[in-house]
């Protein structure tokens, strides 16, 4: 059972495939494997630590400024990650940019506040803000993998090449904004088509 | 009256306290990553002097950077930041006494991955080297820097940039 809130965010409910939600960061992001891991961690330490504190108080917040008072819990979070890797981690806080700030408005973050956090029990809601972001984390780099195969003919993380060059003419729009928008719907519709032949049986 | 008064009390308090706590604990962030971020602003600073102007040491003035070689000025290191394609493009220009570029490197952009970001790799960067103020435009203006294909918004901010800041601290040190 506390399994399955766990799990659910990495499959069933996966925030990018299944929910679609934070879809921003994802187009814009996955041009890099160590970049969309960035942001994946970023989403990470921003989705646990607001899933936490929220649910904590979630009996003290007015249901009238609920809203308010969940921007401020992420918007701070997000602000100390922003802080943080800006001291300790310079050039990707350079590449994600305005990417970062920008999670504040992350929907997937606000939805789990406002749809699970805020109703379920402190450690319920630390599962599930844990399973959300291993799916938002798994399907960001699964695109970024794509991505950066088919624009550069290579992966390199950190600078350290995992897959060595396969092709010397790699295609430049995979870098740019249809590439990302390309390789999410073939992703999207090869798991829809997958499900829809579950059902069929 | 009371009641109303009460009622909105009671839903304000929460979240002035929620902002006071939030509010403590970025205070207690920024001030444990400050002198970490600075640390890493004027490394990166330092960096680019050291690439433009090897060896020199340097004298901050007001706005730039006075470059010297064994005791006798060599040049001037200044920053130049402008509009690119997407965000502020902020670059570090050296420039010799006698008006022609000694180097240039890019601190920061946001310039789209894999086209604009170019801007900042030596292939493009080291066609300035070596080039006087007015030749500092692409070649289809009259200038002497190729631009790079797929990317010529970008490299037009970046020869406008350098140039236009190069003009005013040339101006200002004759």
């Amino acid at each position: 059972m506390k399994l399955d809130e766990l799990t659910k965010g990495v499959f069933k409910q996966n925030p990018i495939f299944y929910l679609m939600l934070g879809l921003c960061p994802v187009l814009a992001v996955s041009t890099r494997v160590d970049n969309a891991l960035g942001m994946g961690l970023c989403v990470f330490f921003v989705l646990v630590g607001s899933n936490v504190i929220i649910s904590i108080f979630k009996h003290r917040i007015p249901s009238q400024v609920r809203i308010p008072c969940f921007i401020v819990v992420i918007a701070s979070f997000v602000t100390i990650v922003d802080l943080l890797m800006h001291g300790y981690a310079p050039e990707l806080h350079e590449r994600l940019g305005i990417y970062l700030p920008l999670i504040v408005v992350n929907c997937i973050i606000l939805g789990r506040a406002e749809a699970f956090a805020s109703r379920k029990s402190v450690f319920h809601s630390f599962l599930d803000g844990v399973g959300m972001s291993i799916g938002f984390m798994l399907g960001i780099v699964g695109i970024a993998i794509c991505r950066e195969a088919l624009s550069t003919g290579k992966i390199a993380i950190f600078d350290c090449t995992i897959v060595p060059t396969f092709t010397q003419s790699p295609s430049v729009m995979m870098t740019l904004p249809p590439g990302a928008f390309l390789t999410i719907g073939i992703i999207m519709a090869l798991i829809n088509y997958k499900n829809i032949r579950k059902e069929g049986r | 009256m009371g009641e109303e008064l009460k009622r909105i009390v009671g839903i304000a308090i929460p979240l002035i306290i929620i902002c006071i706590i939030s509010g403590a604990a970025l205070t207690a962030s920024y001030d444990l990553t400050k002198g970490r971020i600075e640390a890493v602003e004027q490394q990166r600073i330092n960096e680019s002097l050291s690439i433009i102007f090897p060896g020199a040491s340097f004298t901050e003035t007001d706005d730039y950077y006075s470059a010297t070689v064994s005791g006798e000025e060599i040049g001037y290191a200044f920053i130049a930041e402008g509009k690119g394609y997407s965000g502020t493009i902020k670059t570090m220009v050296g420039m010799y006494k006698n008006g022609t570029i000694s180097g240039v490197n890019i601190i920061s952009q946001s310039e789209t991955p894999g086209l604009g970001t170019r801007i900042a790799e030596p292939d493009f960067t080291n066609q300035f080297s070596g080039k006087r103020i007015e030749d500092v435009r692409l070649r289809g203006d009259g200038g002497v820097i190729d631009a790079i294909t797929g990317a010529t918004i970008s490299s037009h901010a970046i020869t406008d940039i350098v140039r236009e800041r190069a003009e005013v601290v040339m101006n200002e040190t004759r």
